[in-house]
């Protein structure tokens, strides 16, 4: 009797950046307090990816996020797109400014709270604020699961216990490479941008479809799938968790010097021969100044 | 922490079928500049470390001595000829805790070495995951995507690391990363927590470095250096990870690489063939990848079969359904500008639009509008831009 | 190979009627549909229909589906139909209520894409019962016969083998053309309609239409809104919409090219319209350029963000159901408190950022779509081996004069496509002439079809006596004849039979022409119409912004291709696409994908097929 699939997604909370829901403050910083927070989109592309999963080997899936109290709502967008069967909300004050180590640190022992053993773990690529893509590795590296980033397509093989990836590497510069990787469960997959969900026979799609009706109506009633621990419940070390166990800190924010002048269009007549000289003067001066990105 | 417990600043170089990657050398001579200063700054000696992970790659270790390493630590292994994470996390990690490396890497018995002071990795794909993992495993701090480093003591009162009391952290790597708005810098600090209720030291402080960012000096070939052989240990689990198969996606056009691009659009269509030459040519002149609007990759302008499969495919369309690119320089050939065009090269640094109609949307994109038909402006270009060439060679 | 028993293509309402009735037959089937949503591509005018004719029977959408009456969200029930003759500001109204009333159990206004979203749901949901479902996304490229199987290939699934197939794929239908089952429609044979969706608060209509919440009014143009050609216009109300847009003959717009966004802002700026759409609508300030660019941008999206929050609150306020919903969620105690917080950010928004609030119209979606003239074009023998046309596919479709049915004839041939099915099943004979031949001989009992083939006396009755105020004179004396004819109910029964026996097809030109849709209507506007002024002037948008609002997945692949680039009908599609795709370079004609709406203008000369699945146009309203 095969065991079914069992898989985590892990999700983060972030600022809608979409024009008529985000709001900045004179000096350009994101103004938290008036912005709207939703289930990010790398976030969401995760639970689809596992959502794969449930259509075609019928897994389980559990969702879990650190957050505070009000990030409830987007486990249940989140179990929306994945047809979640349960979903996880650590929250506690003592969680709030780890940086990527302590929170890895918490969503270890999170997961491990989760039922069963997990054979695979999704995430976003990174988070639309913060940006560093680095939690899901730490988290993978303190689960111990292999780690497998920029996936593109994946299948697993529920007999041999693998999964077949293939990897989208871009090395900037060079050329990129797609990669196909075997691997043993369990694995922790950090999900590509690019990844889409292909369901290419007629059943899966049909299947896909009732799966998504039982998502909504999961969704519908989430409260009901949802648990919520704090720090005491989980059992996570306050050595290694929070502020305490995060390495780094933000010292400072600053404006960048060179930022980007809004764009004044210079009308340059196209027959004149000394404003050539200019132009050209000019794209020369443009090339040699230091990116800043 | 006592004095000789972190030294040196570790980078793990990158390098793809014995080709290395440029972030490499990018980093290496950051470090280089780092440490020199550093070394005069605190009349110390400590080392900038490569380490090359690979297989039959030991060639590449003069180039990284030559470009700034002290020390290079090559590991050199049919295994490892591709990354595959859990076995490159583990080396790497075994690698900058290793004392006897340490001890080589000095030539001196230094016999309380923990880990490195600082350590870089390129922040593309494999370097920010393994970066990641890197850390996780070594137990410190990591500041992704930085652009700019400087090392300092800092004066600094903080209620979890010094318990509210101002202490001063010595040679401390301030790290700048661009934050998501584009207009802000943070800067990242991995410190030690010296409040006595969670007392650890959090060495070393790493960060991963956008590419492009530093620039690569020319080989020095009077430098020399050591290089160290290290075996890698492997564990048997870790080796069921396979890479079954490797695709090279040439995209024949990468558009990252160039610091300029020459898009051009429909505005070719009254001379299509020579125009499309003489956009050649700027591109040549001006060393530039060139790209095309969504129009033109549906073929609807007749020209001869070298030029459309070359140019009229949907690999170099720039757009919201194309690519996304931000060069240094961008240059709009006879495009008009539409939305869907101007959300893939909006983040330019400098865009100049050459278009004979003033009213056309590019405008209110672009910081020079040339106001003229390409097939008169071009050739002006084109000659300026040899004949100022000229005068800076010369 | 995976097999089912019936294989539906198209998810409009014809393919989704067939769905839901082989499911209340108890039978397995799957419908494909190519947009990434169901009724992501449909488009209609539009109005659907229940009818209760006095001989022949149809199948009426609430009886395919049991829970229409209580739970289709339709928009409002018609219960006022009127139409308009206009020569520049003067208008001359005729109510032709019961002429909309003829045998009808109802007209309800409807948005294709909501409610094509419905009837997917219910269709659906009895569809899994039996194996079968909806399977959007998918485009079907060719379907092959192999001794007894009939074999379906897609651009996105492994291939589907079918025992008997439906094609309700539209005008434009690729199964059609694929299995060589019909020719391409002509010009003669298809309207090109085309439409916006205005924006405007509930109680606003209820107050300018004269109608209360429930109800809602259907109102018709022909005169000089045409710009001379064969057709007309029509405003209808939704719930908070309107519906605006015409429909005319695809020859007549080839004999006189107008780009179709011209035909509809014709219309726009008629005076009667233009007073019929407008509202107050909040228009920024220029932002001051002095400024630094991090506060231009603070600004600009705390305006958007005021304004989105007074036009919702604004929204909710002017309707019943929005002043509920406000007050059950505990936002607001009362109505009075919702007016003072609209109030307030009125203030706000007027004061802080200078904005101001100018009388105009919201124009929310641009569409367009081919209609076929079913007394025309419509397929003798509507199927070819085992895969039956309805709806539009098959060119079923009544429309002569004020009577525009398109959806109720799509659902009824859909129901009856479903039920050939469904008895070759039971009976074990899905052979191929026997189950064509079933189901042509089941549309032939259709009221429909009667009426795409006949004049109904006792309809045109009806128009009579709602005419008989006009002057003789003004109808000119190519009608002198007729009128006489029709003056009593004996004349007119003998008429209407000889006629009938004549065959419609002979009489159409005398009846659709300039005359009729042109010149006559503007006499009588001349003569006896009511002027009429617009107090504004309308801001229409330009083609490019309507396209740009629209939402496209774009086909890297091409999905059209120019046969005759040199043609004059193609030269003529640079005027008549409705989304600007053709223009001509160097004497040739040359399409770009970028922004076409697959209405099917062009496919006569063209190589015209859909994009593949999930791309191309998705609408909003539809």
């Amino acid at each position: 009797m095969l065991t079914p699939l069992n898989i985590a997604v892990i999700v983060k909370l972030e600022p809608d950046f979409s024009e008529g829901n985000v709001s900045y403050n004179p000096d350009g910083t994101l103004n938290r307090a008036e912005t709207k927070n939703i289930l990010g989109p790398h976030s969401a592309l995760a639970a689809s990816a596992a959502f794969y999963s449930k259509v075609r080997y019928g897994a389980h899936i559990s969702i879990g996020t650190m957050g505070p109290p009000n990030a409830d709502l987007i486990l249940q967008n989140a179990q929306q797109i994945s047809d979640a069967d349960e979903t996880y909300l650590f929250s506690d004050r003592i969680f709030a400014g780890a940086d990527t180590l302590g929170t890895a640190e918490l969503l270890k022992t999170g997961i491990h709270k989760m039922q069963g053993k997990m054979d695979l773990v999704f995430s976003g690529h990174r988070a639309s604020d913060g940006e560093t893509g680095q939690v899901g590795p730490q988290t993978a590296w303190k689960l111990g699961f292999t780690f497998l980033g920029n996936v593109i397509d994946y299948e697993v093989d529920v007999e041999k216990r693998t999964v077949r990836a293939k990897r989208s590497v871009r090395l900037q510069g060079f050329y990129d490479i797609v990669e196909e990787v075997e691997a043993p469960l369990p694995v922790f997959i950090a999900i590509d941008p690019s990844y889409k969900p292909i369901f290419n026979t007629a059943s899966q799609r049909l299947a896909c479809e009732k799966y998504k009706k039982e998502a909504n109506d999961r969704a519908q009633n989430f409260k009901q799938y949802l648990k919520v621990f704090n720090a005491e419940q989980l059992g996570a070390d306050p050595k290694l968790i929070g502020l305490a166990g995060s390495p780094t800190i933000v010292f400072k924010v600053e404006k960048i010097p060179k930022g980007k002048a809004g764009r004044q269009a210079e009308v340059i007549d196209g027959s004149s021969k000394e404003e050539m000289v200019r132009v050209v003067a000019r794209l020369r001066q443009a090339l040699s100044t230091m990116v800043i990105k | 922490m006592t004095d000789g417990d972190y030294r040196h600043l570790y980078v793990v170089m990158e390098q793809e079928e014995g080709k290395l990657v440029p972030v490499s050398l990018e980093m290496l001579c950051e470090a280089r500049r780092l440490m020199d200063d550093f070394n005069i700054k605190y009349s110390s000696n400590e080392k900038v470390v490569a380490l090359l992970l690979g297989d039959d790659v030991k060639e590449i270790s003069k180039d990284l001595i030559e470009h700034g390493a002290d020390v290079v630590v090559l590991a050199d292994n049919p295994e490892l000829r591709y990354v595959r994470n859990t076995i490159y996390t583990k080396l790497i990690a075994q690698i900058v805790t290793d004392q006897d490396v340490a001890a080589k890497v000095e030539s001196v018995d230094v016999g309380n070495f923990k880990k490195p002071r600082y350590m870089f990795f390129a922040a593309d794909s494999v370097g920010r995951h393994i970066s990641s993992t890197v850390l996780a495993e070594l137990d410190s701090g990591l500041a992704s995507d930085i652009n700019k480093l400087v090392i300092e003591d800092l004066p600094l009162t903080h209620q979890i690391k010094t318990a509210g009391k101002p202490l001063i952290y010595e040679k401390t790597l301030e790290m700048y990363r661009p934050d998501f708005s584009g207009f802000l810098w943070t800067t990242i600090l991995c410190l030690d927590n010296r409040n006595p209720t969670i007392e650890r030291d959090y060495h070393p402080q790493a960060c991963s470095i956008i590419p492009g960012v530093f620039e690569t000096k020319e080989a020095d070939h009077a430098r020399t250096g050591k290089v160290i052989e290290y075996s890698p240990r492997f564990d048997q689990k870790d080796l069921l990870v396979k890479i079954l198969d490797r695709k090279i996606m040439k995209s024949e056009v990468d558009f990252d690489a160039c610091k300029t691009i020459v898009s051009f659009g429909r505005g070719i269509k009254e001379s299509p063939e020579e125009n499309v030459k003489l956009i050649e040519q700027l591109a040549s002149e001006l060393d530039a990848e060139i790209g095309i609007s969504l129009p033109l990759s549906k073929k609807p302008i007749s020209i001869n079969q070298t030029i459309d499969s070359k140019y009229f495919i949907p690999d170099r369309v720039i757009g919201s359904s194309g690519r996304k690119v931000s060069p240094k320089l961008y240059i709009a050939v006879g495009i008009s500008g539409a939305i869907q065009h101007l959300t893939g090269m909006k983040d330019s640094e400098f865009v100049l639009a050459i278009n004979p109609d003033e009213n056309s949307p590019i405008k209110d994109e672009c910081d020079m509008f040339i106001k003229g038909k390409m097939e008169d402006v071009l050739p002006l270009l084109i000659e300026n831009l040899k004949t100022q060439k000229k005068v800076v060679q010369a | 190979m995976e097999k089912y028993d019936v294989v539906i293509v198209g998810g409009g309402s014809s393919g989704l009627a067939a769905l839901k009735q082989l499911s209340n037959r108890g039978k397995q089937a799957i419908l494909l549909e190519s947009g990434s949503k169901v009724g992501s591509k449909s488009v209609s005018g539009g109005i659907l229909y229940s009818k209760k004719p006095k001989k022949a029977n149809v199948h009426n959408v609430e009886d395919v589906y049991e829970n229409f009456l209580s739970d289709a969200p339709v928009e409002r029930k018609i219960t006022k139909y009127i139409l308009h003759s206009t020569s520049k500001d003067k208008v001359f109204s005729m109510d032709l209520t019961s002429a909309h009333e003829y045998e009808a159990n109802f007209g309800y206004s409807v948005l294709m894409n909501k409610l094509n979203k419905w009837f997917a749901d219910q269709a659906n949901e009895s569809a899994q019962k039996y194996g079968g479902g909806i399977i959007p996304g998918v485009h079907v490229r060719d379907i092959k016969w192999d001794g007894d199987k009939t074999i379906i290939y897609t651009d996105e699934l492994e291939e589907i083998q079918a025992s008997a197939v439906i094609a309700s794929d539209g005008v434009n239908s690729e199964i059609a053309n694929i299995t060589g089952a019909r020719k391409k429609f002509s010009p003669s044979e298809l309207y090109q309609g085309v439409k916006v969706v205005v924006k405007l608060p509930e109680d606003i209509i209820n107050e300018r239409f004269g109608i209360s919440s429930q109800e809602g009014a259907a109102h018709l143009f022909a005169g000089d809104v045409t710009l001379n050609h064969i057709g007309g216009g029509f405003v209808y109300t939704n719930q908070n919409t309107l519906s605006v847009g015409g429909v005319y003959h695809l020859d007549s717009l080839l004999e006189n090219p107008v780009a179709p966004y011209e035909m509809i802002n014709a219309l726009l700026k008629n005076p009667m319209i233009s007073e019929f759409i407008k509202d107050q609508v909040p228009v920024k300030k220029e932002i001051d350029k002095s400024l630094s660019k991090e506060e231009q941008i603070r600004i600009r999206f705390a305006t958007t963000k005021l304004i989105k929050s007074w036009q919702e609150t604004r929204d909710a306020i002017l309707s019943s159901s929005g002043r509920d919903r406000l007050i059950k969620s505990g936002k607001y105690a009362s109505e009075d408190e919702i007016r003072t917080q609209l109030s307030s950010l009125q203030t706000q928004m007027v004061d802080k950022y200078g904005v101001t609030l100018e009388t105009d119209y919201v124009e929310v979606e641009y569409s367009a779509k081919l209609i076929p003239d079913g007394k025309r074009g419509r397929m003798k023998n509507p199927f070819i081996k085992n895969v039956l046309f309805t709806g539009d596919a098959a060119g079923r479709g009544i429309f002569i004069g004020p009577k525009i049915e398109g959806l109720n004839v799509g659902i009824d041939d859909g129901a009856r496509a479903a039920n050939a099915i469904a008895d070759a099943l039971e009976k074990n004979n899905l052979s191929h002439d026997s189950l064509g031949k079933a189901y042509s001989n089941s549309l032939e009992e259709s009221h429909y079809t009667k009426d795409m083939k006949e004049i109904d006396k006792d309809y045109l009755k009806i128009f009579l006596v709602a005419a008989k105020d006009i002057p003789k004179d003004i109808l000119s004396s190519k009608y002198g004849m007729i009128i006489k004819l029709m003056s009593s109910d004996k004349l007119r029964n003998l008429s209407v039979g000889f006629a009938n026996i004549l065959g419609y097809e002979k009489l159409l030109p005398l009846v659709e022409s300039e005359e009729t849709y042109v010149k006559v209507p503007m006499e009588l506007a001349d003569r006896l119409g009511e002027k009429i002024t617009s107090s504004y002037t309308l801001t229409i948008p330009s083609i490019a912004t309507r396209i740009g609002k629209l939402n496209f997945n774009d086909d890297e692949m091409p999905h059209i291709k120019v046969i005759k680039p040199a043609s004059n009908f193609m030269k003529k599609m640079v005027t008549l696409c409705p989304t600007r795709c053709y223009s001509v370079e160097n004497d040739k004609v040359m399409i770009q994908h970028e922004g076409c709406i697959e209405c099917g203008t062009c496919s006569e000369e063209t190589d015209w097929k859909h994009t593949r699945g999930e791309k191309g146009i998705t609408y909003q309203y539809g």
